[in-house]
């Protein structure tokens, strides 16, 4: 997929924009339905995301030397549990309302295809220093959609930016609602294809 | 097999490396549960005196830490009835846990810790009554593992605040606890209504497992809240 002199800004552009996660690759469309209802929870997502796919590609391509090829997958989905765990314990210890707000879905992080697909395409094939660039290109990228979609639907669902209101009331009283639609699962998917769709005409078609 | 290189597939090596793997990870994991415990459990008391605030409508979003502790301590006591309503001081197998809420000592209120079945897990919370020992001032919960969006909603604070002025008395002072209604209360009978909060679409398990365990509650409680209601009970102990 890429070699040892791959420069990091390559890298970087690639998980953010060119080969983003979420529009370009598909990976983790499920958790970001879930959690972008308000933006506070997609950032600590994003932020756990971002971090458990760059440290956990970081281990792995430095033990990819030493992963016997039968047991590939079983290992480095427990290097993966392992960080998405002791994530989710820093979660409840210093930011404990919005772990409650997140509930499942930090251990869903181990289930995010995101994670455990740069582990196999990336990790495997590089050496850590890339592969951490990669986690944390990737995690970017992730991010970027799902604060962006969070942001629309706070905004359109709530009328509210990170927690705050901000159409003013004058607008309400002139008979302007709230789409009750945003802050449901279906509002959420509308939000992405329209970004899938926004991006990919911007950057052309993926053939 | 050269005795050199590293041959990471040989069967050896295979069973070397998951062991070893297994052990760090078990290490980290560890390390992190235990080593971080102390500050969960800290917040996990920070929050469940938020929730019992929130059920008495001292606080409707959660505040900072100070301001919960004083808020706490200013009105929130604890206390312990026996099976039949009778305050007592220690604890036996069948003491009843409950919080009075005060200003200066003068009861305003009472509130009993809900711990039910859920549709995926425990629910536990609060229910808070005024002193008149059936009117509902507030519910709020603490901890849950129901739908994120359907189930879950219960934690929110547009079916909490629905709770508030619901009684648990009929007409003819009968006792009929308080539910979660199939739907919404305004399509019930009317002399229902006064005992139902508005369900939650896509959750009438929850709800039904929830109205079950209030009224378990509130059975047990039910000779406490006897004496409230004959005004037995005005002022806390000092």
């Amino acid at each position: 997929m890429s070699n040892e002199t791959t420069p990091y800004k390559e890298i970087l552009l690639k998980g953010i924009w060119r080969e983003n996660p979420v529009a370009y690759q598909v990976l983790g469309i499920c958790s970001a339905l879930a959690v972008t209802v308000k933006m506070s929870t997609a950032i600590v997502m994003s932020l756990a995301l971002t971090l458990v796919t760059a440290f956990s590609s970081m281990i792995i391509s430095s033990m990819r030397n030493k992963i016997p090829s039968n047991i590939r997958i079983i290992a480095e989905l427990a290097v993966i549990a392992s960080m998405v765990i002791v994530t989710d314990e820093i979660l409840k210890a210093f930011f404990y309302d919005i772990s409650k707000q997140l509930s499942i879905f930090v251990g869903l992080i181990i289930t995010n295809c995101i994670v455990l697909g740069r582990a196999e395409a990336f990790a495997l094939a590089n050496n850590p220093l890339d592969s951490f660039v990669d986690g944390i290109a990737n995690g970017l990228g992730y991010s970027l959609v799902l604060i962006s979609v969070a942001c629309i639907r706070e905004l359109l669902g709530a009328g509210e930016f990170l927690g705050f209101p901000i159409i003013p009331g004058f607008v309400y009283d002139a008979g302007y609602q709230n789409m009750g639609l945003m802050l449901l699962a279906p509002g959420a998917f509308f939000i992405i294809g329209l970004l899938v769709w926004l991006k990919n005409s911007i950057t052309g078609s993926n053939q | 097999m050269s005795d050199n290189t590293y041959d990471k597939n040989s069967k050896k090596n295979v069973i070397q490396f998951a062991l070893m793997l297994s052990v760090i990870c078990s290490l980290m994991i560890t390390g992190a549960a235990s080593g971080l415990k102390n500050l969960q459990l800290e917040n996990m008391k920070l929050d469940k005196k938020a929730n019992i605030l929130k059920a008495a409508n001292l606080i409707n979003q959660k505040p900072g830490r100070t301001e919960i502790l004083k808020l706490y301590k200013a009105h929130i006591k604890e206390g312990m009835v026996n099976q039949s309503g009778q305050p007592v001081d220690t604890e036996t197998e069948d003491t009843l846990h409950l919080y009075y809420y005060h200003t200066n000592n003068v009861i305003e209120g009472y509130i009993l810790p809900i711990n039910t079945k859920g549709l995926w897990g425990k629910i536990s919370g609060y229910l808070a009554f005024e002193r008149d020992g059936q009117t509902v001032s507030g519910f709020s919960v603490f901890s849950h593992s129901e739908t994120p969006g359907l189930g879950g909603e219960i934690e929110n604070s547009w079916f909490r605040k629905n709770f508030k002025g619901k009684k648990i008395l009929n007409s003819q002072n009968k006792f009929v606890s308080v539910g979660i209604a199939k739907g919404k209360v305004k399509n019930l009978p009317k002399n229902l209504q006064d005992h139902y909060v508005d369900g939650i679409s896509g959750a009438t398990l929850t709800g039904n497992y929830l109205s079950e365990g209030i009224k378990a509650t509130l059975t047990k409680y039910e000779p406490l809240s006897i004496s409230f209601r004959q005004k037995e009970l005005k002022t806390l102990e000092q």
